[in-house]
């Protein structure tokens, strides 16, 4: 029998043994997704405040091996604040939080489309602006990558686009394609999961044995 | 020569895991860019009381179909740390098979009793404990006939440690021909909820299903 590729990966020592991870099947609860939250520039629907930065919308869709879009997967993202902080538990009250900014949702896409309005994420630490989104889906269990915005002079020291071939780089750099009614530009990406054109995807489960 | 991560497998038979399997093997994250790839979620819906009792759908109205069975356990990150107040939600199908999920075809019928949608918030403990009707298995693949074996879907979310995963039953109908249950070989064991008496309480019987999540500080290892 053929060992899990999760728990091969793992440190055999002081660790317990993970729960494998599986696909989310066709009929994750749509009750319990929220779509309001794609929309990042609220914070409190209803209520004035707004997070600082530039607004941006991501514009994007997942595609199979057939060119058909990834229907009924749920996307999560994940993304720093203007000044390139990200709100954690060990964030929470530090000052470089805005607290009109949280930085994470999941949505549950009918067709693989998706559309997210947000805040162009601060440089840090010689990262540049990036969104990470994590697919979950029937037949897959969980698929991590990030994406970046076209003309960012950062994008040329990013140490993620820097560790992959340049056409590799190309296919996570959204495109400016336009503006909406209030004049934020709007960013596309085609993420391609399987086949021709292949989108980059990482493993946040580094392999013994693969250290540096 | 340039090193890489994983090689994800395509689930035998899963036609989906066919068309959306990379092909590639994962690429390696710099260490230099770990944290951002590294979700956070503050999320903590409004819940209502009795929603981790799937088995009616108000306290005086008729119990669903079936045998109805208690799903508990902890929920512990990798270094045995508990995951409290995360959200754990939970799905499944009904005793004949069938999901009330607008999407669900197969033709087994709906249960007007049972909607087959729970959630709770973990304890300080990490734990959590739902009531639900043993679900049935339902026909994936009618033209090869494979079909699911029985199980329940779970999706935890807290802090840094987010999971979706499932349950399944020791020695189940069609457990060897699963897709997933392949591709996790020796380590399918780790999905199985452990069956317990209830003699107490008014459920005919348990599964303890303890959960083992990565946490904040156990995602990458060196
Ligand atoms: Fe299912």
């Amino acid at each position: 029998m053929v060992k899990n590729n999760m728990n091969d990966t793992i440190n055999p020592t002081n660790r317990l043994p993970l729960t494998n991870e599986d696909t989310v099947g066709p009929y994750y609860p749509i009750c319990y997704d929220h779509d309001d939250r794609m929309d990042l520039t609220k914070s409190i629907v209803g209520q004035q405040f707004e997070p600082k930065g530039d607004k941006i919308i991501l514009r994007g869709r997942y595609i199979d091996k057939n060119g058909d879009g990834a229907h009924g997967a749920l996307i999560e993202f994940w993304q720093a604040n203007a000044q390139g902080v990200f709100r954690t538990e060990d964030t929470e009250s530090s000052p470089e939080i805005d607290p009109h900014f949280d930085g994470y949702t999941r949505y549950r896409t009918v067709t693989g489309d998706f559309e997210l309005k947000t805040i162009k994420s601060g440089t840090q630490l010689g990262r540049a602006p990036n969104i990470t989104l994590t697919l979950f889906s029937d037949g897959i269990s969980r698929l991590v990558t990030q994406v970046f915005f076209e003309n960012e002079i950062s994008n040329e020291t990013d140490p993620v686009l820097m560790s992959l071939p340049q056409d590799k780089r190309d296919k996570l750099i959204a495109r400016l394609v336009g503006e909406d009614d209030d004049n934020i530009p709007i960013y596309d990406i085609e993420i391609i999961l399987a086949g021709e054109g292949e989108t980059p995807f990482f493993d946040d489960f580094l392999a013994l044995g693969w250290r540096d | 020569m340039e090193k890489l991560g994983r090689k994800l497998r395509i689930g035998p038979t899963d036609n989906t895991s066919y068309e959306r399997t990379p092909r590639e093997n994962l690429r390696i994250i710099p260490p230099a860019a770990r944290d951002s790839f590294l979700p956070y979620s503050r999320v903590q819906p409004g819940i209502r009381l009795g929603e981790n009792d799937l088995t009616r759908l108000a306290p005086d109205l008729p119990r669903a179909d079936g045998d109805a069975i208690e799903m508990s356990g902890q929920i512990l990150d990798d270094t045995g740390q508990p995951l409290r107040h995360a959200l754990v939600e939970i799905w499944n199908a009904n005793k004949y098979g069938k999901y009330a999920h607008d999407l669900d075809g197969y033709s087994a019928p709906l249960d007007p009793n049972f909607i087959g949608l729970g959630r709770m918030l973990t304890d300080e403990e990490g734990r959590y404990k739902f009531w639900t009707i043993d679900p049935g298995c339902y026909l994936a693949r009618p033209d090869i006939n494979r079909w699911r074996p029985k199980h329940i879907h779970l999706s935890i979310r807290g802090g840094a440690s987010r999971l979706i995963t499932q349950m399944y039953f020791k020695d189940a109908e069609h457990n060897d021909t699963d897709p997933m249950r392949i591709v996790m070989g020796d380590d399918f064991h780790l999905n199985i909820g452990k069956q317990y008496e209830t003699p107490n309480i008014d459920v005919e019987r348990g599964y303890k299903f303890d959960i083992v999540i990565r946490g904040k500080d156990s995602t990458f290892f060196e």
